[in-house]
């Protein structure tokens, strides 16, 4: 039993760690996927990487071949930084523990490299594991080398290295096995090339991005397999992680723990194993595969994306199927398997096939955007992912809370999450220490150990319940809630399990007093959390996933029909179960990467307007509505419970539609009554005679109108009635009030009842609605289609000012602000001045207004007491001019935050 | 009757009944109150004088809350109206941010007539025209009477 590799990386428990869990951080944390027991083999999420050309010229982008000999001929040259080819293995070792820099970086560096972990590696001996190590190089320069891991697949360095390098740069990561670097292949074990410029900004302050890459052959073709884990940051003032002395016997520190804590009989339960691990990483096995599936099995001789090479690799590279490339041009594939073109001719690269017209540009630019809106897609997040097994410490969020995301997971990688609690440990809890010196925790209760701080790291265990037959403990992690009330305390059972003590009434109880205890709609205690809701939302009974796996199994190129087909036929239990997508002829396994684009590629499908379904919300806003005119297509109901089935399910499953619509639906999916001002979001000229009526005398009968409108459908119109024998009734000065509330309401809502009524159907089979009630329609937004990553400085870029310049204080508070907020907060300011969370594909730029491009624009009015108002129909903040950035903080925190509803004019 | 409907009525019989100075006002068809056809003579003492000119008014299902839309069918040589066969026209009362439910079709006609005795070169559709109404009025008169003479003559269409 060598291999645990990443078991004990970062802290998770040992223990069967909560299905529950590993599904909430599917998309951050790869080690809570792995350690969920042995049907549930750890294979990291799809990630794209590129999302523009490869590169606006043709870099160095190293072949294969090339990417794999820098450090060979490196050394064979003797300037020789690389791994020693000729020295005995134990030389090795000790020249890599040195860990020198090397040539090309006399200059200041600029990007740190972190090689967190491989997952899953070839095993490419039938009884012996490998001793992996990895040597990581910029252009074939500066080559670093890790440590060694002895006898894993599943290798945890977390070493980090300073490079000087370059956008253009091209960082190649070769993983070898120790015990092999003598022979002919050095025991290659697989190699990643990432484009410097495609993943990170150099220029940009603190970077930083973790990248999960497939490991990709070199030119022997000897077979490779497993992912790569790695940070890059442009961030180097904390100090890099301090190297652990130098043992070649037990650079993993995980081995002692486990080995001394865990007992053979629960040997079961361990969360990864060599086989396990192995399972997962081969394409097209079963995830409930045996545990003893032998090494043939996981060894299949492809990764995720190899189908697609397999079938090219039998073309040149000048041709493919849709025949021969114009002259000059090159097919390539990147290192995710995709395929890019080489114009030789003008040294430029391109995601587009070339035709010798250039025909083909149109369609490029489309894929472009859609890969770009892929890549945001992916990127989205919420509140609550940022937790997880290794959930930073308070330290550590406050540190970090300016600062991406992705920025705190990783610092959280660096640091492995092990900072000290502090008080005494639970009782039953012992802290022991790795030959390293690294602190490790005990669990005599459970017999488990893990890195993490059980002072630090605080689960509610949900023991039990009917989907639970299996006995898994659900845990779920809260140590973001923040302190606990004045007099209370966590403690722990002797089962480990938490509990909270109220000193104040010297009572215990088994609830977080942290969390809603209720859902009574008249105690709006957590208005303003999301977070929380989002806690409490997915802890309950109804949102958990229920045992056993839902296959949904569609064609790419018919994603709309497949999917329809195969929700519809399923039943609304079925769908609770794990969902496993499969694209039919693409390999690969859904551990979250293929249920992501899954929802993204379907999101396209099934909103876009040409199935009239639904309609965009004006002319030039891309805000969805349903289309009252649907019924063109006889089976729309089934497709409008179809589209809530797929909403309710992507909640249900923790995956974000690439879909905005406009505020009123969040409302009526909540079952608030529209008001006028949600008209604003649909139809802003309407809104606008309608504001006009309320606010004007319209008497003598000068608008001539009656309880009752007309509707245009397909050319012929027809007469509708507001009330009964509306149509004979006037409007006055006295009723206008109620026409205008019935006018709202029959735009918005009557004319598409039916459609909505089997939207909602669809929805609540997945989705009870008394739990989505505890968001409001601003959360909702954001639960549907996940917070995006806003980058401040093309927003900033992209606005304008009335009664400002760039240069006032006031506008540099409000930037200043906006940069120490986090992604939720960003998205709310968005939402309150331009109406929706959606940022264009092409950036703020591009952002339209009801009555086409408006930029965003921050205007000079209002007096200092007031808050800001925003005017979303031209995504214009009215900003009083605030004297200290203290005040602005606080109108605008909570002009953001308090105010509901979408339309703010 | 519906909302708009019998406001149409309404404004159509004002307007066939005593229709605004210079226009004959008619449907495009009997079936639809929504597409009105307008005969606009070129008003006496301007360069249009002497013209005739169809004009379409559009109005939306949603009138009176969204403002209608006119075209001109007959070419005119005009800053504010586009110089190509679709005859659009910049009307302030006609943006939408300023267009009120209370506004008439009447109002807009007779604003459209304004427009042509008074041309507004500052805010131009056409902004060569624009230029040379303001810096070479007789040049501008030449090309509006050229026009008036080439699009304008027939009796109607």
């Amino acid at each position: 039993m060598g291999a645990s590799g990443g078991t004990a990386l970062a802290g998770e428990l040992l223990t069967g760690v909560a299905y529950l869990l590993a599904e909430v951080y599917a998309s951050s944390s790869w080690w809570t996927r792995r350690a969920s027991s042995q049907n549930r083999p750890s294979l990291s999420p799809y990630i794209p990487g590129l999302t523009s050309p490869p590169a606006a010229r043709v870099t160095p982008l190293p072949n294969r071949s090339d990417a794999f000999t820098p450090a060979r001929k490196r050394t064979g040259g003797g300037r020789a930084r690389g791994p020693p080819v000729n020295t005995s293995s134990h030389g090795i070792t000790t020249a890599m523990a040195t860990n020198r820099s090397d040539s090309g970086s006399s200059a200041q560096p600029n990007l740190r490299v972190t090689i967190i972990a491989a997952d899953g590696l070839y095993k490419r001996d039938v009884f012996r594991l490998p001793d992996p190590f990895a040597v990581a190089t910029i252009n074939g320069e500066q080559t670093k080398t890790t440590q060694v891991c002895k006898r894993t697949l599943n290798p945890y360095w977390n070493e980090s290295f300073d490079y000087r390098a370059t956008e253009d740069g091209i960082l190649a990561v070769q993983v070898f096995d120790q015990k092999k670097f003598k022979k002919k292949d050095q025991g290659f074990l697989g190699v990643i090339n990432v484009r410097i410029g495609d993943v990170i900004e150099l220029a940009d302050g603190a970077d930083d991005q973790m990248l999960t890459r497939d490991l990709k052959k070199s030119t022997d073709n000897l077979v490779v397999h497993g992912k790569l884990i790695i940070n890059l940051s442009t961030n180097l003032s904390t100090p890099t992680r301090p190297q652990q002395p130098q043992s070649t016997n037990s650079s993993r520190p995980s081995l002692a723990p486990q080995a001394s804590a865990l007992s053979a009989d629960r040997a079961s339960e361990r969360p990864t194993s060599s086989t396990s691990a192995l399972n997962g990483t081969g394409p097209g096995t079963q995830t409930n595969l045996p545990i003893r599936t032998n090494g043939v099995n996981g060894a299949a001789p492809a990764s995720g994306n190899a189908s697609g090479q397999s079938r090219s690799a039998q073309m040149s590279p000048f041709e493919d199927a849709h025949g021969r490339l114009p002259a000059g041009w090159e097919r390539r594939e990147d290192h995710l398997g995709r395929t890019y073109y080489v114009d030789h001719n003008s040294r430029t690269t391109s995601w587009t096939r070339p035709t010798q017209a250039g025909a083909g540009d149109a369609r490029g630019e489309r894929e472009a955007a859609t890969q770009v809106e892929r890549q945001r897609h992916q990127n989205r997040t919420l509140p609550e992912d940022r937790t997880g097994a290794n959930s930073p410490t308070l330290q550590h969020q406050q540190q970090q809370a300016s600062t991406q995301q992705n920025a705190q997971n990783s610092t959280m990688m660096h640091t492995g999450a092990t900072s000290p609690g502090t008080g005494e440990l639970p009782p039953g809890w012992e802290q022991r220490w790795t030959p390293e010196g690294r602190p490790y925790f005990v669990d005599h209760n459970t017999r488990t150990t893990t890195w993490v701080d059980p002072r630090r790291q605080q689960y509610i265990r949900m023991y039990g319940g009917n989907n639970n037959a299996n006995g898994t403990i659900q845990q779920q992690p809260v140590s973001q809630l923040g302190p606990l009330p004045s007099g209370w305390e966590m403690r722990l059972t002797n089962t480990a399990r938490v509990y909270f003590v109220d000193h104040n009434t010297k009572t215990t109880t088994w609830d977080d007093p942290r969390l809603p205890s209720s859902l009574d709609q008249n105690v709006p205690q957590y208005k303003r959390d999301f977070r929380r809701k989002l806690i409490y939302f997915r802890s309950q009974p109804a949102m958990r996933i229920l045992s056993g796996q839902c296959h949904i199994k569609v064609r790419r190129s018919h994603i709309f029909e497949d999917s329809f087909a195969e929700i519809s036929r399923q039943s609304a239990t079925d769908l609770k179960k794990r969902l496993m997508i499969k694209f039919e002829g693409e390999d690969g396994l859904d551990y979250g990467g293929l249920s992501r684009e899954f929802f993204f590629l379907l999101s396209h499908e099934m909103f876009n307007p040409f199935y009239c379904l639904f309609e965009y919300s004006a002319h030039d806003n891309y805000t969805l509505q349903i289309n009252p005119h649907s019924g063109i297509n006889p089976e729309h109901l089934n497709y409008f419970k179809f589209i809530g089935r797929v909403v309710g399910l992507a909640i249900f499953h923790r995956r974000f539609l690439d879909a905005f619509f406009i505020g009123a639906l969040y409302k009526m999916v909540l079952g608030k009554a529209v008001q006028l001002a949600d008209m604003e979001g649909v139809d802003a000229d309407f809104h606008r005679s309608l504001q006009w009526m309320l606010d004007n005398d319209i008497s003598g009968g000068i608008l001539e109108q009656t309880f009752s409108t007309e509707d245009e459908r397909f050319g012929v119109m027809t007469v509708e009635d507001l009330i009964p024998n509306g149509r004979n009734i006037d409007v006055t000065n006295e009723n206008k009030k109620e026409y205008v509330d019935l006018m709202v309401k029959w735009r918005i809502e009557k004319r598409i009842a039916e459609q909505f009524q089997a939207f909602k159907d669809g929805f609540q089979e997945l989705i009870p609605h008394d739990l989505i009630n505890v968001f409001d329609e601003r959360e909702l937004e954001l639960l549907i289609g996940g917070i995006a990553e806003i980058d401040v400085d093309d927003w900033k870029k992209h606005t304008d000012y009335r009664g400002y310049t760039e240069n006032d204080e006031v506008i540099q508070f409000f930037w200043q602000t906006i940069r120490s907020w986090d992604g939720e907060q960003k998205s709310r300011l968005l939402q309150f001045a331009t109406g929706t969370s959606r940022i264009p594909v092409n950036g703020f730029k591009d952002l339209q207004g009801s009555d086409g491009p408006r930029r965003f624009t921050i205007e000079k009015a209002g007096d200092v007491g007031n808050l800001p108002k925003a005017h979303t129909c031209f995504n214009r903040l009215d900003l009083p001019a605030y004297k200290s950035l203290e005040a602005l903080q606080q109108k605008l925190t909570i002009a953001v935050e308090e105010t509901m509803g979408f339309g703010q004019e | 009757m519906a909302a708009s409907q019998k406001r149409l009525t309404k404004e159509l019989q004002e307007c066939t009944e005593s229709p605004p100075q210079g226009m004959t006002i008619s449907l495009a068809s009997e079936a639809d109150l929504h597409k009105w056809n307008i005969v606009l003579a070129g008003p006496p003492g301007t360069p249009y004088a002497g013209g005739v000119y169809n004009i379409t008014a559009s109005l939306p299902p949603d009138y009176p809350f969204k403002a209608p839309q006119i075209n001109f069918v007959t070419r005119i040589y005009h800053p504010n109206i586009t110089n190509d066969s679709l005859g659009n026209i910049c009307l302030g009362l006609l943006k939408p941010e300023n267009w009120k439910p209370a506004s008439r079709v009447r109002a807009v006609l007779e604003a459209v007539r304004q427009l042509l005795v008074e041309p507004n070169p500052d805010d131009p559709l056409e902004a060569r025209i624009a230029d040379e109404y303001r810096n070479n009025r007789v040049e501008f008169d030449k090309n509006v009477k050229s026009y008036v003479t080439r699009y304008a003559k027939g009796s109607s269409k």
